[in-house]
Order: C-alpha cells, then structure tokens, then sequence
C-alpha cells in the first residue's frame, strides 16, 4: 500500500493534519488528525511504502517493543485506508 | 456587472439572478476588479436538477471565495449579526439553529440594534491587525445580508440540546470546527498553504466556542454576555 498523490501534511496550530488537493480533494470529506508519532509515520510513509520502514522507524523515535510498533502500525495504516488515503501499489 | 464585495472590486455576472442578489453591492467604473468570476467556469454537471439560478449562486460563491484566499480572508458558514459596533458569527451544520438564533437576538436587542449582515456565508478578512466580517450578496436562502463590516468580536457553534451552557474551544477543537464549515479543498498546495495561515491566525485572534443551546432567549443572553465580554488571545 502507498500514499495516493495530492494528500499533504500540515502544521496548523501545533496540530497535524492531512490534507487533500486538487482531484483528490473532491470525494475526500473530513480531516486526518495525527499525532506527533502518526506525522513522523505519514513522512516516512512518502518514502517508503513498506510497513518494515514504518515499523523500524518507530521503535528507533520511540521506546516501544517491535509488537508494539507493529501493531501501532498497523491501526496507523487501517486510519489512513479509513480516510482514503491509500491506494495498492 | 462590478461590485465591491468585502473591500475588494469584483467582476459578477449578472446572469441567474445575480443582479438582484448583488444590487447594493454594484460600483459601476470601480475600476480594476481585483476577483473575476466566470460563468464559463461554472459547474453545473456537478448539480444535477439544480435550477441554473442556483447553480449561478454556489458557483459564483465557490470562485469568490476561492479567490478571497488571495486576499487575506476565508468565509465561515455562519449567521452573522452586528450589535454595538461588532460582528458575532454563530455557525455550525445544517439544521443547527443558526439563523434562529440571530433571529433570537433581534428579538432580544431590537431588529435596529442587531443587523443581521450575512445569514449563511459571511467573508472574513484581516486588514491592518483586525478580522473584519462582510455582508455578502452570497447570504443563503433568506436573502438576509446588508452590505456593511464589523470587527469579529468571536465565533460560536450552536449544538442543539436540552439546556444553555457555553464554553470556550481550545485551539484543536476550533479549528476543526471552523475546517469544517468553510471551503480547504483547492487545486493546488500554494493556495492550501495561504488558507492554513489566516486559519492559523483567526484561530490565535479569535475567541471560538460551543454553545449547546435551546432556542430561546436566555441562549441569547448567554451567548451574548459571553461573546461580548471576552476577547483576545485564544486558550491552548
């Protein structure tokens, strides 16, 4: 899975949010709000679409077990498929 | 037709009822418009068994508003009504009593006292440090604006309940109140970016609240006494 074009991350008053623009800006309704972790994660993500890149970066910022991590993101992934953001490679 | 729409010149046109709509907004040789709509740019295959009137109507609203991002402004979908010198936006989701209750404080305060400027998609803007909201010729169903401004003395969300009790939102909580009643879906990334920071901005400047209210006349008083009494600096 990997990020869909035209989704980007913003800063807007100390809170991060994911946002679409231009086509994909029609059917997307709402607003992704992440924390600071899911923001590190939605960058990573723009690199690398492996969930191994996901995992390892979290247990290398954070101080979390790798089932920690794996499970973390994993509902990281199942928020983003949920809000449309995702799309198979 | 040109009109002077929320200080800025703007090219309308006339067709699908809007000559009517804008008639107190029209400044003929205003010169240079700073924002042209474009009828030709109207989508209308996006409103299936929508009247052309209609259509006229969000469309042209889309493009102002769209360009008012240019300008240092954003608008909220709000009723939004004068008293003593300043501008109370009462906002929220369809069906949320937001014209009832400014209706609520003209009954209260005096249809003279408290002008109803804009009933559905007052314009913001930030001219010299101070957040201004414009009566606008895009006004809702009612028709109800007045071509006039106000300095924004805050912005409440009405949710309808069983009782009158206001708080303050925090700056999280308001901007994704105030996100979700104004437009941030643009073509492109540069124009996003310019929207985040006068949203930005209005959220530090400006006091934001929940009301859970009923419609009645102590839920304008609350709100009222409360609005008007504080101001500044938003709670992180």
């Amino acid at each position: 899975m990997k990020l869909k074009e035209n989704f980007v991350l913003r800063q807007v008053a100390q809170n991060w949010v994911v946002l679409p623009i231009g086509e994909a800006a029609l059917d997307f309704t709402g607003m992704l709000s992440l924390n600071d972790a899911g923001a590190m994660l939605w960058k990573v993500l723009e690199q690398d679409p492996d969930p191994r890149a996901l995992v390892a970066a979290l247990t290398a910022e954070y101080d979390v077990s790798q089932q920690q991590a794996q499970e973390d993101v994993e509902a990281f992934l199942q928020k983003l498929m949920s809000a449309g953001c995702l799309e198979r490679e | 037709m040109l009109c002077e729409i929320a200080d800025l010149i703007a090219d309308v046109p006339a067709a699908g009822g809007l000559a009517s709509r804008c008639q107190s907004y029209i400044r003929e040789n205003a010169g240079q418009p700073n924002i042209v709509i474009r009828e030709a740019l109207y989508r209308g295959e996006r409103y299936p068994n929508v009247s052309p009137e209609l259509v006229a109507y969000m469309e042209s609203a889309y493009q102002f508003y769209k360009e008012l991002v240019r300008f240092g402004g954003f608008y909220l979908h709000a009723s939004a009504v004068v008293l003593d010198g300043k501008a109370y936006l009462f906002s929220g989701f369809p069906g949320a009593g937001k014209s009832t209750h400014t209706r609520h404080w003209q009954e209260e305060f005096g249809e003279d006292a408290a002008l109803i400027i804009n009933d559905d998609k007052p314009a913001l803007r930030r001219i010299d440090g101070v957040w201004y909201a414009y009566g606008t010729p895009w006004c809702g169903k009612s028709g109800i604006n007045a071509n006039q401004k106000a300095p924004v003395a805050g912005v409440c969300f009405l949710v309808k309940a069983k009782h009158n009790k206001i708080r303050r939102l925090n700056v999280f909580e308001a901007m994704q109140r105030v996100m979700s009643q104004t437009i941030y879906k643009f073509q492109s990334a540069d124009t996003l970016d310019r929207m985040l920071s006068h949203l930005e901005r209005f959220l530090q400047e400006i006091p934001v609240y929940e009301m859970e209210n009923l419609p009645d006349a102590d839920a304008v008083r609350l709100s009222h006494s409360t609005m008007s009494r504080e101001s500044g600096e938003n709670v992180l």
